[in-house]
């Protein structure tokens, strides 16, 4: 599915959202997809597109969540600041784990990034006097553009749209340009993409560092929406892995995908959730039980993800002869 | 005068040498063919001057400029380009843009890159097959793909390890006549082959090394019947 009306379907669909429901939860549900698909894009560029599987994308989300609540609550800084601040920060951090990775490949990389998120995580845990250490950081409210106090949920629907055309175009980039094209040969093999000329050690770096910063332009709007920063929870490995899920599930490597995958995690979990979940529920836990088994029988029948399927079995239909 | 020039390489294993001196030119529009047995340090030697290992001693020149202690991706950009022994296609991207990875190393327009893309695939009769993703291509469509891909970064001097190797017998002229026509056309080539019938018949010159040393150097027909080319290499009969 190379063509973009997909996309194009996809986002004025969730453009339309605000205008069409006024439905406070459903309108949240809006936001934290379009959240969680950014984020998983921003995932995608280093792991689907460079290849550079990690499990530690939670350092980056957790350093642009930190960055702007802490400029804020401290020293009354925007959180647009905060949210330069904390790409920047993570794209040095970006920088070190791409260097790390044309050292060691495959779980060895993967292994080193999720220790990379662990050690972030003792750092804002441990450091109280500056961070608060496990208590976490309350995002307090002050209405306002600049300052993100935007209290109509319709209004950060748009602001995390525009957060995730960006991503989804950065994305498309990597499918067309030329640095894309290099980027998926030094994917495939790395010493033949050499041979014939890629800078496949620059290209892996860049790609890293990207992915970091848009990572933490995500945690830093996620912080700002939900109002609080807890440790455990941004610098988590399920957070990272709900990344590299979203994008699997729905396509790695795939510009539209790691939004379908988002779009699919967060409508289960929050349906489920509501439905099996909470005090006195009759099936506690059973939410859980069923979301494993969604994702497994997706797998199952989709192991390249959501998007290749349905390319797939949407280009079949003209043809039902050779359907199997 | 010399195009590609090999000084004194020596490159070491721990205690195993497998290229020891090695020094020989190679000219403007020559073939140059790097015949020896197994572990004769040929594969050593391409790794060494496209920029994959570092020599211990000696030193690699294109054109008088020294290669030596460059990465493999520089060493291409400056013009020296290879293929594989082992056949390394970019088997989830399709055979285009496998070729498409090369002209963009001299492009940025990848539109421009795709089309020069095709006419390299049409050269290497492989037109057929553009679309098609890398992993369903047999071993010699394979080696006709990795050339392509190669001469897509217009390289100065080409180097190809083992073109016949692993093919079927009826593959094989096809791959020979392509080489012919790429040295036909100006390109300066080195060869390592096993196969003697082919190297003798498309290269000028032969390099042989036994035990990571040259031992001979010349025209094939010198080098056929060099005692201790025989003798280490090609074996009595071979002269007989």
């Amino acid at each position: 599915m190379r063509g973009t009306w997909p996309a194009v379907a996809f986002f004025a669909a969730a453009a339309l959202g605000p205008i069409v429901v006024r439905d406070a939860f459903l309108l949240d549900g809006l936001i934290l997809i379009l959240l969680w698909g950014a984020s998983a894009a921003a995932w995608n560029v280093a792991g689907g597109y460079a290849g550079q599987v990690s499990l530690g994308h939670a350092a980056f989300f957790g350093l642009g969540a930190y960055s702007a609540a802490l400029l804020g609550t401290r020293w009354g800084v925007s959180p647009w600041i905060g949210l330069l601040v904390g790409a920047g920060l993570a794209t040095a951090f970006g920088f070190i784990l791409g260097f790390l990775s044309n050292r060691l490949r495959g779980p060895y990389f993967v292994l080193a990034t999720i220790a990379f998120s662990q050690v972030l995580l003792i750092v804002a845990s441990r450091w109280r006097g500056f961070t608060s250490g496990s208590e976490g950081i309350p995002v307090p409210f002050r209405p306002g553009f600049w300052t993100l106090g935007i209290a109509d949920k319709r209004g950060w629907v748009y602001l995390v749209l525009v957060l995730a055309a960006l991503l989804y175009l950065v994305q498309l980039y990597l499918e067309r340009s030329r640095r894309g094209y290099q980027l998926a040969a030094v994917r495939e093999d790395e010493d033949a993409a050499l041979s014939l000329g890629v800078p496949a050690r620059r290209l892996k770096v860049a790609a890293i560092a990207v992915s970091a910063a848009l990572t933490a332009a995500c945690g830093t709007l996620w912080a700002q929406y939900v109002g609080f920063v807890d440790p455990y929870y941004v610098f988590s490995v399920d957070l990272s892995v709900r990344f590299c899920l979203a994008a699997i599930l729905g396509g790695i490597g795939t510009p539209l995908g790691p939004f379908l995958g988002a779009a699919l995690i967060t409508i289960l979990e929050t349906s489920l959730r509501a439905r099996f979940g909470g005090i006195g529920a009759g099936l506690v836990g059973i939410y859980l039980i069923i979301y494993g088994v969604v994702l497994i029988v997706t797998m199952r029948f989709a192991p390249q993800g959501l998007l290749p399927w349905f390319g797939e079995h949407l280009r079949r239909r003209p043809h039902p002869g050779t359907a199997p | 005068m010399s195009l590609l020039s090999v000084a004194g390489i020596t490159k070491r294993f721990g205690g195993i040498t497998a290229n020891r001196d090695v020094s020989f030119d190679v000219a403007p529009g020559e073939l140059v063919g790097i015949i020896g047995p197994n572990g004769s340090g040929k594969s050593t030697l391409f790794e060494i001057i496209s920029g994959f290992y570092r020599p211990d001693a000696g030193e690699v020149r294109l054109d008088g400029g020294s290669l030596t202690g460059l990465s493999p991706d520089r060493v291409c950009r400056l013009g020296i380009a290879r293929t594989f022994q082992k056949l390394r296609p970019f088997a989830g991207l399709t055979v285009v843009d496998n070729v498409m990875i090369g002209a963009l190393t001299r492009t940025h327009d990848v539109r421009h890159a795709r089309a020069r893309a095709r006419d390299l695939l049409d050269r290497v009769g492989l037109a057929e097959k553009a679309d098609a993703h890398a992993r369903t291509l047999s071993t010699g469509q394979r080696k006709r793909l990795e050339l392509a891909r190669a001469l897509a970064t217009e390289p100065r001097v080409l180097l190809l390890d083992e073109v016949t190797g692993g093919v079927d017998q009826r593959s094989i002229p096809g791959l020979v006549q392509l080489v012919r026509d790429l040295h036909r056309g100006g390109l300066t080539l080195l060869v390592i082959e096993h196969n003697m019938r082919v190297i003798t018949a498309v290269a000028q010159r032969i390099v042989a090394l036994y035990l990571g040393e040259k031992i001979a150097d010349g025209t094939p027909d010198a080098v056929t019947r060099d005692r201790r080319v025989v003798d280490a290499y090609l074996g009595q009969a071979y002269t007989q």
